[in-house]
Formats: C-alpha cells, structure tokens, sequence
C-alpha cells in the first residue's frame, strides 16, 4: 500500500505543468469523456480520434530527450518508419497467424532499440558536442528514407511482403489480440489506453530520481558528471526509450492505415514532431501531449484543403512560435496566465471598495 | 601511357567526390565556423541558387554568369534573412537550428508552390578532353579547380585582410570586439551573407548535375553535414579540406563498387566512427599536429 | 595510512602549443587543508581538470587513494570519494535551491566516510541554505551561490575536495565565514585543496602551500615558508 502511495506521489510530483487536485479532477474527467465518447461517434469518427491520438509518444519522446535531458535529435520519425516496416515485414510473413502482429510488433520495437543502442553508443560515448546530434539524427532519417525509396524492384521484399520502393508496402496486418482483431472502436480504446499509459509512466519517471539526474544533466552535463553521475550511459538510456515511444507510435500508424511509405521519414515529417514539441513547450509532457493532439488535429483538417498550403504554415508556425513564445505556446500560457487571472482579481477587488 | 592515364582518372575519381563534399559543405561551413550557428536552411539556400541559375540561363544568360547571378541573390537573400530572424538566436544553437529548419520548409514548400514541381534542366556545359582511353568532362575539371581556388581565397579571406582579422575577433569574443571598435553586427550579417552566396554559388554549380525540384537541396544536405561534423569546429578551412580528402578516400572505392547511395551510408558511418575517435573532429587533430611543430619552453 | 590520499607523478598537459602543466608531482597527504597559490595563468585550474579527469594529461599519472585514477572518467573519481567545485560558479542556475541539492543526494557510494553526512548538515546550517527552499538558485545572492555549490559537492560525501576559488568576489566577512567552516570540515577529517588568491584566506586556514608558476611546482611549505620566500614573492610581481 505504501508503495502505490509513493508511485502515486511520484505521478502527482511537480517535474511538470498540472499539479493541484483541480487539474487532476480535471484529468480524470477528460480522461473518463475520452472513454464514453465512442457512444456517440461513428466507427470512422472514433479511429479518426485515434489518429489524432497516435502521434503522442513519439512527441513525448522527444518531449523528454530534449525538455528533460537536454538532447534534440531530428530523426525520431526514423525509428517511427523502422517499427512500421519491421511490423509490416514481420507480420506481414505471419498472416493467418494469430500471434504475428504481437509477435511484429515486438520486432518492430527491438529492432528500434538495437539500431538507436548502436548509434546512441558512438555519440553519447563518443562525448561530441551539443550540435551534432541532431544533425547525425537527421542525417539518419534522411538516409533512411533514400534506401526505402529505392526499393520498388521485385527483388525487394522480405518472405512475402514487398517493400515497395516510394509506392511503400501495402496490405500491413492489423494489431490483433487473440483471435480479436484490434480495428474501429477497438483500435481506438487501444491507442487511448496506451497513450494515457505513456503520459502517466513518463511523469513518474521525470518525477524520480532519475528524472532529477536527467534535469541535471540538461543543465550541466559536467557538472552532473562531476557529481558523480555516468552521464553517457543516462543519456544513452533516455534516447533509447525516446527511441522505442517513436516506434509505438509507427506501430500504431500502420496498424490505424496498413501502409507505411518512406515519406513517413522525410525530411518534412521529420520536422512535425519538433514543431509539436516546441509549440506546446518541451519542457512539460503535458504540453507537448496537448500541442501534438491539437496540430495533429490542425494538420489533418487543413490537408483536406490542400496539402500543401498545411506545411507551409507548420514552417511558418515554427518560426513563429521560435521567435515569440520560445518556452511554448502552453508552457507560456500555463506561466502566465495565473499571474493575469490574479491581478485581474486584485484590481477589481480595488475598484469594488 | 596506360597507366598514367589509369592513374589520373583514379585521382579524378576521388577529386571529383571531395570537391562535391566540399562545394556542398562550404557555404554550412563558413556560418558554422563563424557565428556557431547550424544553418538547416542550407539545402534550401543552395536550392534557390539552382533556381536562380536555371531561370537566368533559359533567358540566355551565359552559364558562368548565372552562378554569380546565383552567388549574389542568394547572399542578398541571406542578409535578410539574417537580419530578420537568425539575429535573434545568437547562443542559442539549438534554439538557431530549429528556426532554419522551420525557415527551410517554408523555401522548399514556397519553392513548390511558386514554381511547380521542376524547373527546366540546364546542360553541362563545356565538353569533354581524352587521356588515353579516358575522356574528363571539362565541367568538372573546372568545379575541382574551382573548389580549391575558393578554399584558398577564403583562407585569404579571413587570415590575410582585415574583415577577416575583425571576424575571427568577434568569433572569439564579441564583447571584447565591440570594444574595440569593431562592428559586429556587420560583420554577422556580412558572414551569413557570405555563407548563403556561398551555397548559392554551390547549388547553381550542381545544377546541370541534377534535376531542378524544390526538394533538391536535399541530396547535399547529408553529404555537407556529414563533411562539416567530421571536420569539426576548431578551424572549419582546414577541417573542410581535410575532411573533404578523407570522407572521399572512403566514398570513392565504396561508391564505385556499391553504387553512389551505399557510398554514402558509408560517408555515415565513416563520420560515426570518426567522431568517436576524434570527437572534436579532424581540425582540431590537425591543429595539435601543426601545435607540436610549434613547441617552446 | 602513509599513502597520501591524492598524488601525481609527472604530469604535463599542453594545449595549442602553450604548456599549461609541467612535471608536476604533488603529494596530498590525507586530511591536510593544502593552499595552491600561483599567478594568474600558472595553470591551477588546469591541474584541478587534470586531477578529477575533464583533461587527460599527456603524461604522468594521477592516484586517488592509492589507486592509479589516469585512465578513469570523471564519474569514477567523484564516486571513488573525489569532489570538485568549479572556477566559474556551475551549481544549476535555473534549477530552485532543493533541486540542486536533491540532484546529488541519489549517489550511493560504497565506502561513503561516515561523517560526510554530519559535514554536509553542518555546512548546509553554517552557509544558511534550505534544502527545501523552491528559490531559484539564480536569485541567490553571490556567495550563499558559492556555497550552494560546495555543499553540493558535500552532499556527495566525499573524501577529499578541490575547490577553486571560492572566495572570488566575497566580502571580507563571507570569507571569513567561509574559511572556518573549511576549517571545521577539514578537523572532520576532510581533506580539501583550495586554489586561493587571497592571501588573507590562505594564512587563515592552509597548512601547507604549494605554488604553482608557468605550469611547474615552484615552490612548497608551511605559509611563514612560502611568504618569507624571496623568489615567490619576485614571481608575484611578474620578475621572474
């Protein structure tokens, strides 16, 4: 009982924006809305809402790498792509197995953690400066999307499933449980339930005492060092789990659409999860959770208009949003709101005696 | 005579490669070495130089014209943008790379939506000459030419006159700089103009090489910064060159067997291995070899 | 035990053609409050980077506690009982003041020495820092940040301490006041080594000094040695 007092403390703590009973009350009841709303939605309406939803981890993964710990990687959409082509593959070479898209899915995420333990050890234990992981990272997911793209040729393909060059792989399996296939109300209480998961475990790991180690290193990589702390290996250890969030949520696109192409690790989709985090304010989860849901949202509805115009404005946002609200659309708001709120009070308090 | 003629088409092989990574990598280098600020718009910049250059040339401008025509638009285009925006995130690196990178998907998508999704290729211009069984395209015997003769008057640049004197100074410490009467406000935008000229110049060079599309800068944004990272921060002329010669010793042998996209994953690798052993990159090993020469007391 | 809790052997280190450290051998025996005094540029700072392993020397060898510590990270050292507060202040500005001191507190080191606990409580009361305040630590004033940053180092329970100037830009009083709680700590059983330029501070609290000139040991005593030392006093006023 003790222990869950604690976890639960830990998930209450203060490493983020929301702290008073008021936001919790108010958490629970979004949360408990979320749940209900399928009553009255349609089948489409609700997987439309877990598209909304499934880009979540991948911007709280990097909400954490560079809010929390001070790393900005570019390429987060690279192990996106590398969890949805490994499922694709996997999966794919397993149809009529009821184990296959959980057996895919692992894949999909170990394979993420392997290739970013490999390229996370030469840069992290390398001790390179500050600006190079991002460039590496982006460099990465750039490379990426060359090889995908030139895979169109018949002699491209893993067992039975085809990698399809630019055109992408088609017919990718749904997530399955059992014999229950995960699709339409299913998928979307699936994606909700780990979303909400994520958001809850994250805070309770910036709330522990690696979290605290992780804000320090952010701060002061040598002086944390000089603390005592082998920064290399937290750091390491932080981009692989940013790594694997990226990969759930690659997971969950091909499992929503049951295509996967390599635009997905473009450069422009490379840039979509730091617009969401650096909009919101990547130095809150929280933040980053409401930003990402409400460009995704943005994004969606403009690309019905025309694609292009979407993207231009998300450029145009970023710079924006870099120039005049450098700690994040919410993060400012949340600061500076209650300073407003209280001295509107004051003054009316004045002007009633 | 054969082997001769061997032995010059290797070296061709691998001038060819180094000056494409450094032609790629000059304009990032200037800006980086300069101002510490990591410009993720170069692929766009060197983009408009392409754009500049074939709009010029199909107008009947003469191809050498159009890469300065290049050179000036672009570095015209940098001021501004210098000006505007990158001012505003001087000491702050990361905060520098994501405003170009959101500035950068603003040119390419405003390039597509502009000018449509190709704009007419220009031709390699000049011919070709023979050695033995071999024939060298004049285009790039001149590019190579070229991309030494930039090194060098850079390096005259900012070791010989005294822009560059006062932009190392300001590089070093702005403060101190100011005080001293030097304009630093100038010299930043000066740099950064100097720096999309640069890529400008670069992009309208590659233009016959490549298919003119919005998303062009693209191909060269990996090989530049992958040149640049391993080249490092401690002197970027030298770290350029020297990371220049070494990335293409590796790219050239892989490139030529494996095809040109294997060739450069291997310039990735390459880089990844290399920062772990050199982790301030090749100039500051060079810079502690040319230190040691140096030694007193 | 007769072997000293930090020793070198010969350590050199240059940097850009300049030779910042120069066969230096020092030997710190355990529990000593040692001053390391030297001209601006001497290379102290360099030593103190070379001793906890920011910088890897060129050659010589660095030994903590009688173990050879060369090749070790820095995170080895501080967990071996080393601790080191830099020149430049760098507790964590934007972090509050319990923040700070709660990033350390995680470490748990083997043979942490029984009484680090008491040193830390001791300097947290002396220095007047609450490990609770939710002050920023960037709105303390100057000195109570210097010793936010020392107790910092403290909390880790170390063994021996590198401070590098910690009273740069104190008043008289604040080094005074900071100066007997070294003394405190070191009776303790601390060992501290302290790059200092006051010379007041230094007749204070060291027992031994060493000065430090272009790199090399110039000089090593007891504070009447080294101030009666005629060419100290000539390198002082750049003769020499």
């Amino acid at each position: 009982m003790a222990a869950l007092q604690h976890l639960v403390n830990l998930i209450a703590g203060p490493e983020d924006i929301g702290r008073s009973r008021w936001f919790w009350a108010a958490f629970a009841a979004v949360c408990a809305l979320l749940f209900v709303n399928p009553l009255w939605l349609t089948e489409f309406e609700a997987t439309n809402g877990a598209y909304y939803l499934l880009n979540v981890p991948i911007a709280l993964g990097l909400g954490l790498l560079w809010g929390y710990c001070g790393i900005l990687s570019f390429g987060q959409v690279a192990y996106f792509g590398i969890a949805g082509y490994i499922y694709g593959i996997v999966a794919g070479n397993m149809v009529g197995d009821a184990t296959g898209p959980i057996i895919g899915s692992l894949c999909g995420l170990a394979v993420c953690g392997l290739v970013a333990t490999i390229f996370g050890y030469f840069v992290f234990y390398g001790r390179v400066q500050n600006w190079i992981v991002p460039i590496l990272t982006l460099v990465l997911t750039l490379l990426l999307e060359t090889f995908l793209g030139q895979t169109a040729g018949y002699q491209w393909r893993v067992g039975s499933v085809q990698l399809g060059g630019y055109n992408g792989m088609t017919g990718i399996p749904a997530f399955q449980l059992g014999s229950y296939v995960v699709m339409g109300y299913g998928f979307y209480y699936y994606v909700l339930i780990v979303v909400i998961a994520t958001y809850l475990g994250l805070r309770l790991l910036v709330n522990s005492r690696h979290g605290k180690v992780m804000l320090a290193i952010r701060e002061d990589a040598i002086r944390t060092e000089l603390l005592g702390y082998d920064i290399r290996a937290r750091q390491l250890v932080v981009f692989v789990l940013a790594a694997v969030l990226a990969g759930i949520s690659g997971l969950f696109y091909v499992q929503w659409g049951n295509y996967i192409t390599p635009s997905q690790v473009g450069l422009v989709q490379a840039s979509l999860p730091v617009v969401w985090v650096a909009v919101g304010g990547r130095e809150s989860l929280l933040a980053v959770l409401l930003s990402t849901c409400a460009l995704n949202w943005l994004n969606y509805t403009l690309s019905s208009e025309g694609y292009q115009y979407a993207l231009i404005i998300i450029g145009a946002l970023l710079v924006a949003v870099m120039l005049f609200f450098p700690s994040g659309i919410v993060v400012t708001l949340a600061r500076d709101l209650p300073r407003h709120l209280r001295t509107l009070r004051g003054q009316r308090k004045g002007e009633v005696q | 005579m054969d082997s001769f003629a061997t032995g010059v088409s290797i070296i061709y092989q691998f001038a060819t490669n180094g000056a494409f990574l450094l032609l790629s990598a000059l304009g990032l280098i200037v800006i980086l070495g300069m101002m510490n600020i990591i410009n993720l718009a170069h692929g766009e910049l060197m983009m408009m130089g392409a754009y500049t250059a074939s709009i010029a040339w199909h107008r009947g401008v003469p191809f050498w014209l159009c890469a300065i025509l290049a050179f000036l638009v672009v570095g015209l285009f940098g001021a501004a943008l210098e000006r505007t925006i990158v001012r505003r995130f001087y000491g702050r690196e990361l905060g520098a790379l994501v405003v170009t990178w959101g500035i950068s998907l603003i040119l390419s998508q405003g390039a597509l939506m502009v000018f449509g999704p190709f704009l007419p290729a220009i031709p390699i211009p000049g011919g070709s000459v023979g050695l033995g069984q071999y024939s060298f395209s004049v285009y790039w015997l001149t590019v190579i030419a070229l991309s030494f003769g930039l090194i060098a008057a850079l390096w005259s640049l900012y070791n010989r006159t005294t822009f560059g004197l006062q932009a190392r100074a300001a590089m070093q410490n702005a403060a101190m700089a100011r005080a001293l009467g030097v304009n630093t406000e100038r010299i930043y935008m000066l740099t950064f103009s100097l720096g999309a000229g640069l890529a400008g110049f670069s992009g309208a060079l590659f233009a016959p090489t490549v298919s003119i599309a919005p998303f062009m800068g693209q191909q060269f944004v990996a090989p530049a910064f992958i040149t640049v990272v391993v080249g490092g921060a401690t002197n970027v002329i030298t770290g350029a060159l020297g990371s220049s010669v070494l990335l293409s010793l590796v790219k050239t042998p892989i490139g030529f067997v494996f095809g040109a996209f294997v060739g450069t994953v291997a310039l990735l690798l390459a880089a990844l291995i290399i920062i772990r052993l050199m982790p301030d990159g090749i100039s500051a090993v060079i810079q502690r070899q040319v230190d040691r020469r140096n030694r007193f007391a | 035990m007769s072997e000293p809790i930090l020793r070198t052997e010969e350590l050199a280190k240059r940097f850009d053609g300049v030779v910042a450290t120069n066969d230096v051998s020092i030997n710190v025996p355990r529990g000593e409050l040692r001053c390391i005094i030297g001209p601006n540029g001497a290379g102290k700072s360099t030593l103190f980077s070379l001793l906890c392993g920011i910088y890897r020397p060129d050659a010589g060898r660095v030994f903590l506690k009688g173990e050879d510590v060369t090749r070790q990270p820095a995170f080895r050292r501080v967990r071996r009982g080393l601790g080191l507060t830099f020149q430049t202040n760098r507790a964590f500005h934007r972090l509050t003041v319990r923040q700070n001191l709660h990033a350390v507190l995680q470490i748990a080191r083997e043979d942490r020495p029984p009484d680090a606990e008491e040193r830390y409580r001791f300097a947290l009361e002396r220095f007047a820092l609450d490990p609770d305040s939710e002050m920023p630590a960037k709105e303390l004033p100057h000195h109570q940040l210097q010793w936010l940053e020392i107790a910092m180092v403290l909390a880790a329970g170390p063994d021996v301490v590198l401070l590098d100037e910690p009273t740069a830009g104190m008043s008289i009083d604040e080094t005074l006041q900071t100066g007997a709680v070294l003394k405190h700590l070191n009776a303790r059983g601390l060992t501290i080594v302290v790059v200092e330029h006051d010379v007041a501070f230094v007749r204070d609290v060291a027992q031994r000094v060493t000065v430090v000139h272009q790199g090399r040991v110039f000089a090593e005593g007891t504070v009447d040695e080294i101030t009666a030392h005629a060419d100290v006093r000539r390198i002082y006023l750049g003769q020499a």
